[in-house]
């Protein structure tokens, strides 16, 4: 079969005025502005709400005591696929695990959020967040004092009985 | 010989077998905790219990010796159906805090409920709680975790002959103690105790809440702590040691190690290292590469000429110390000495006539008298060096780091080469300094003290250009003697073996992780 090509017609130059297709684009301008369903937000006055399960920046629970919920278990940095976790444990003056270390590089990771799921003591949270600029790189890897301070609302987990959240 | 059918699988094993070795033979693991192949086979934690054709009830198969004829199944419904409960039964009173349980990762029970275990249990009682408790030495006791299996208990009174521990109550308040205040104070080799335990019972204080089991990288190595050479594992992570643990050879060590050389690791992770090849110019050392260095090195060593005088170290493996022989020979002969650590006394372990702490501290005191070099010293492992220090010659320095000697050592020397891991003050006179590794760094082989040889792995990586000796000193007698330099480490194993009588037929690869004895054994060092 013969190869066949589709000749497109245009007005030629100077035979044209676009007059009709520029008014039509206009029209519709001017129908948005009116438009009351309009889906334009006055960020940052006006702030977005976050779905749910939105899974942004890191935060780490504390105890009552002010001390981290975590036990350096290790199975966050174990299941981080983006290996940006790092942990080094230690034991406290009471004998118990604690993070002597623990550093989230938030440039590394991918918010996957399966630090939140397999932590055992619901410590490490990823949180619905994401204003987070910062005038400095090295200022993206979180450390535990900066994990602790942050207080945006945490990430709800999928709930496999819910899987739409509904 | 008796045969049997295990799993449908016909299999013949030496009347006297237990079933749960005989089942091993073919490839099938029988879950088990109080059986250990090192003790004595109590079958109290019904664990490994098997099916047996026409027995009326389940056999505990660590016990049970095969017969003639037997049908087994290991994995018939009666079987499995017991082991849960078995398993359900324990994690009645197991506090499941594994994500704080140094054990994590390599524990039995998690392993074994994980493959056959219920995946909910159904006891509604609060667990028993007994707290830790420290039972001195290197071991702390987690009570609640716990699985009765009594291994530590039967170590201690059947292996080490120390019996310190014991079961006190009894029923589900049973516990393992230790007698009054006495612990485990002052014993040798309790930290087997810790190896033993398949849950985290028992743990070490050095490694409490170091490392995750499951980050640890294995690689096997010989224990460089005394002449014995005790097959281990090096568990690193983050290019340090972190932990030693003992690698069974049931030849040599079988299943144990001490504490001295469980504990003796720090000194491969230590950081102030040499690591770039040091040239000395004037009264300062230049960093050069090592092409350089070997080349001005030669240069200086056929210009200068003279009788050679060297010092090796016995924690160098044969094929540095073949190296460094050749070396010396090519540049016109001379004498080797090593320096030795040694020991007040043995530390033997009771339970195993041909396992002890040696008095000899260094792995391979025995490979350097093969070689024919000459054991100087005190037995603190210092001074002896007096006529290397004042001799005028070339002096040559392989791995002894000098710590005793003055900082005018060899000041004399027309030309003095140091290849160490450290620069202590009696190297800074060194013409050369020259970076090598450490065994822990490098492949290579030790020669025990009853003339086996055994291999051992680079666990950690060097740092900068530090190169294996064998290496650097294979490449300066090929210079010196236009011969080809041996590449890896096979080649200078077989340099090694070529330069020794009573090591020939020896094979690099069919050593194995298991090693090999010499044809005829030579005196032991210093025994």
């Amino acid at each position: 079969m013969a190869v066949q090509v589709k000749v497109m017609r245009r007005p030629e130059p100077g035979r044209s005025s676009y007059l009709r297709a520029a008014l039509k684009g206009m029209a519709l301008t001017f129908k948005h502005m009116v438009n009351p369903d309009k889906v334009t937000q006055q960020y940052p006055e006006e702030q977005t709400e976050l779905h749910p399960r939105w899974r942004g920046t890191h935060r780490m629970e504390v105890h009552a005591d002010g001390r981290p919920k975590c036990v350096a278990c290790g199975l966050c940095p174990t299941v981080c696929p983006a290996n940006c976790i790092r942990l080094v444990g230690g034991e406290d003056d009471q004998g118990n695990r604690y993070p002597v270390v623990y550093e989230i590089d938030e440039f590394r990771c991918i918010f996957c959020g399966m630090c939140q799921e397999v932590c055992p003591v619901e410590a490490i949270h990823v949180g619905r967040h994401f204003e987070n600029a910062e005038y400095s790189r090295s200022r993206f890897v979180y450390d535990l004092d900066r994990l602790m301070e942050q207080d945006h609302p945490t990430t709800l987990l999928w709930d496999p009985s819910d899987p739409r959240s509904e | 010989m008796v045969t049997l059918t295990i799993d449908g699988q016909e299999v013949t094993v030496p009347r006297g077998t237990t079933l749960l070795k005989a089942a091993e033979s073919v490839g099938t693991k029988v879950p088990h905790y109080c059986y250990h192949d090192g003790l004595s086979s109590p079958a109290m934690c019904r664990l490994c219990l098997v099916e047996v054709e026409g027995a009326p009830k389940l056999q505990p198969s660590c016990v049970t010796q095969a017969q003639d004829g037997q049908v087994v199944h290991t994995g018939s419904p009666n079987a499995e159906a017991m082991r849960r409960g078995v398993l359900e039964f324990y994690l009645v009173n197991h506090p499941l805090d594994c994500p704080i349980c140094d054990q994590s990762g390599e524990c039995k029970l998690q392993d074994f409920v994980h493959a056959e275990g219920r995946e909910h249990g159904r006891s509604r009682e609060p667990k028993r709680v007994f707290g830790r408790d420290d039972f001195g030495g290197d071991v702390l006791f987690y009570g609640d975790r716990c699985v009765m299996c009594t291994r530590c208990v039967r170590f201690m009174n059947e292996v080490e002959q120390d019996p310190r521990l014991t079961v006190v109550e009894r029923g589900n308040r049973s516990v393992i103690d230790t007698f009054f205040e006495r612990g485990l104070d002052g014993t040798n080799w309790s930290g087997n105790i810790v190896d033993i335990c398949p849950v985290g019972a028992l743990v070490s204080k050095d490694f409490l809440y170091k490392q995750r089991a499951w980050d640890l990288d294995h690689t096997p190595s010989i224990c460089p702590s005394c002449s014995q050479g005790c097959n281990i594992d090096l568990h690193t992570r983050d290019n340090l040691v972190q932990r030693l643990k003992p690698r069974t050879n049931l030849e040599v060590n079988a299943h144990w190690m001490c504490d001295h050389g469980r504990h003796n690791y720090e000194f491969m992770n230590r950081g102030d290292r040499i690591e770039a090849p040091l040239v000395k110019e004037g009264d300062r050392h230049t960093e050069v590469g090592w092409k350089e260095a070997l080349s001005t090195m030669l240069d200086r060593a056929r210009e200068v000429g003279g009788t050679v005088r060297a010092v090796a170290s016995p924690f160098s493996c044969n094929e540095d110390l073949a190296a460094l022989k050749a070396v010396v020979e090519a540049l016109g002969g001379g004498e080797i000495v090593y320096r030795l650590a040694r020991a007040e006394e043995e530390i033997p372990l009771k339970g195993m006539p041909t396992l002890a702490r040696r008095r000899d501290l260094a792995p391979n005191g025995t490979g350097a008298d093969a070689l024919g070099l000459e054991r100087v010293g005190d037995d603190d492992g210092t001074g002896g060096l007096e006529t290397v220090s004042s001799h005028d010659g070339v002096v040559l320095v392989l791995g002894d780091a000098l710590q005793d000697q003055a900082a005018d050592f060899a000041g004399g020397a027309s030309l003095f080469v140091y290849l160490g891991t450290h620069a202590s003050e009696a190297v800074q006179g060194g013409d050369f300094i020259l970076p090598v590794t450490t065994f822990a760094e490098q492949e290579g082989t030790f020669t025990n003290r009853v003339g086996r040889v055994q291999r051992f792995w680079p666990g950690l990586q060097a740092p900068g250009a530090a190169r294996p000796a064998w290496l650097v000193l294979g490449a300066v007698a090929s210079e010196l003697t236009e011969a080809e330099p041996a590449n890896t480490a096979a080649e200078a194993f077989s340099r090694w073996v070529a330069s020794n009588e009573p090591f020939a037929g020896l094979d690099y690869a069919s050593l194995g992780t298991r090693g090999a004895s010499m044809n005829e054994p030579v005196s032991a060092a210093g025994d």
